[in-house]
């Protein structure tokens, strides 16, 4: 049961101003099954944005394939959820209009899409601002809504383009917390581009690390869950995993 | 001290409640100073009437139901100009928003015909349509129609990218994209254009009754310097602003309060 499938995967810009071609993405394959839940790490500018958009549809790429479930991906589509940096709320709609923006877009009547709406907001816990706006929420706040609006789509894989870097350091672990534990309840195919080693290990079953637009090297993560990070922070396994991303993130 | 103080908390907890109060008090030293020049009679009464002489004006022409008549003529030519060029301008402002073709091909084009306001027509328009309501129509169209087009196009090229990738990952069509993200996003840029295109147009559409009109209230003020009588010049003006103040800050502004400040896509 294989979910996503990315084969001999590339990527080149043309920089107008410079005149120039950047290989941003080259040669990348990777195999994500149903369920798991990855995490692409590398220094900035080593492509991981790239990988992400073209999974997404949002750009095409210049080589390869990406395949879910065997049918070859061509634009964007509800089949794949996205989690953006920032946050890319709708402004003029309601947290709860937001979180039912999939639904409705697939004909789902108003009352129910409400009902799934509520039930997501229910899981991020925070079904008290359902009628808010966007811009009366914290940062923090705004990304549950983020999360809530591609889960409750239903989507085959999340798509995660560092979704908690620009919220503060408190919020980040508790919506680590949150994420691994959604997860867990839920278990979709997460892929979750960050270049903060420890959210990477903390957050996944299996870490990528990206050099220079290719996959430079690949570790499981088998710490066990639920993962939080009062009992985390001091575990040797922890560190030591860790420890070895980040030399490998390093040495990119 | 204290007295001042006193008067101006009761000042500020009327105009709370009252808030037309706000509105009207400025005006007051205008019209004492205007009152004082009037009664001084620095110039021939006849050619600077006081406030008393245009306010009993102002009721005899509203008595003989002119005012009315020519105000209605007015607003309908401005309302279904404006409507018009509002029908005209939104989707041509989305093509040239949303397609790079048709905005290389139009965009020259409508800063050429900007360039030529909207009274430099008139000449041409009446070898064309004559002194008529065609004419009229032209010109407030015209006149609207820019300003709504190049703030149209200035919202929608500002919509962020990433809200309508996020609107086609959870499944949104183009056309649902642009119902629920670009228009929705533009709208704060659409009223603002909608705002400063109806300003223009009311005073395009007074310019143009006074040249070919033959009813409405520039040509209430033309038709009364034929007859040398300053005081319906000067009630003309004065409803012209009064009427503009009301479409402007009860009808326009609270427009643009309820989307763009709302949604906190404009500072407050
Ligand atoms: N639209 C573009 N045109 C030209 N070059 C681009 C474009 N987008 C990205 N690049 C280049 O491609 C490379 C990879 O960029 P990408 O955004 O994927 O990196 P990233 O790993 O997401 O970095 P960061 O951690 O800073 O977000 C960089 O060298 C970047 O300059
Ligand atoms: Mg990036």
């Amino acid at each position: 049961m294989r979910s996503l499938t990315i084969r001999d995967l590339s990527k080149t810009y043309f920089d107008a101003y410079a005149g120039s071609h950047v290989d941003a993405v080259r040669g990348v394959s990777l195999e994500v099954t149903q369920g798991e839940f990855v995490s692409l790490v590398g220094p900035s500018g080593c492509g991981k944005t790239t990988i992400l958009n073209m999974i997404a549809g949002f750009i095409p790429c210049s080589g390869g394939e990406i395949r879910l479930d065997g049918r070859a991906i061509h634009g964007p589509g509800p089949d794949r959820g996205v989690v953006f940096q920032s946050f890319a709320l709708f402004p003029w709609k309601t947290v709860l209009d937001n979180v039912g923006f999939g639904p409705k877009m697939r004909g789902v009547p108003k009352a129910e899409r409400d009902r799934t709406a509520r039930e997501y907001l229910e899981l991020v816990g925070l079904a008290h601002a359902a009628d808010r706006y966007p811009n009366e929420l914290s940062g923090g706040m705004q990304q549950r809504v983020g999360v809530a609006r591609a889960l409750a789509n239903n989507p085959e894989v999340l798509l995660m383009d560092e979704p908690f870097a620009s919220v503060d350091a408190q919020t980040r672990m508790t919506l680590q917390e949150e994420l691994t534990r959604i997860w867990q309840e839920r278990r979709p195919t997460i892929i979750f581009i960050t270049h903060d080693v420890s959210e990477a290990v903390f957050l996944a079953n299996r870490v990528i690390v990206l050099s220079k637009g290719q996959i430079l090297d690949e570790v499981d993560i088998a710490l066990p869950r639920p993962r939080v990070w009062d009992k985390l922070h001091e575990d040797a396994a922890f560190k030591s995993l860790s420890g070895k991303v980040l030399q490998l993130v390093r040495s990119a | 001290m204290t007295l001042l103080l006193k008067a101006w908390g009761y000042y500020a907890r009327v105009s709370k409640r009252w808030p037309v109060i706000e509105t009207l008090v400025p005006f007051l030293p205008l019209i004492a100073i205007w009152w004082t020049v009037a009664e001084l009679q620095i110039f021939p009464p006849a050619f600077f009437p006081g406030p008393a002489e245009v306010a009993q004006s102002f009721w005899t022409l509203l008595y003989k139901g002119i005012l009315t008549a020519y105000l209605y003529d007015s607003v309908v030519r401005l309302a279904v100009g404006a409507a018009a060029g509002i029908a005209l301008g939104i989707p041509l402002a989305i093509l040239i928003g949303l397609n790079w073709r048709a905005h290389l091909a139009l965009w020259p084009i409508l800063l050429f015909f900007q360039a030529i306001g909207d009274i430099a027509w008139l000449p041409i328009l009446l070898i064309w349509f004559g002194f008529g309501l065609t004419t009229m129509t032209f010109v407030i169209v015209y006149t609207v129609l820019f300003p709504v087009v190049l703030n149209t196009v200035l919202g929608v090229r500002s919509v962020p990218i990433e809200l309508q990738r996020a609107a086609a990952s959870l499944g949104a069509s183009r056309w649902r994209i642009l119902t629920e993200v670009i228009l929705p996003g533009a709208m704060p840029n659409i009223i603002t254009g909608l705002r400063n295109g109806l300003g223009y147009g009311w005073r395009a559409l007074i310019a143009a009754e006074i040249i070919v009109g033959t009813s409405g209230i520039g040509f209430m003020m033309f038709d009364a310097r034929r007859a040398g009588s300053v005081v319906e010049i000067v009630v003309g003006m004065i409803v012209l602003g009064v009427l503009w103040y009301i479409v402007d800050n009860w009808i326009l502004a609270p427009l643009e309060r309820a989307t763009g400040e709302r949604w906190g896509l404009v500072t407050k």
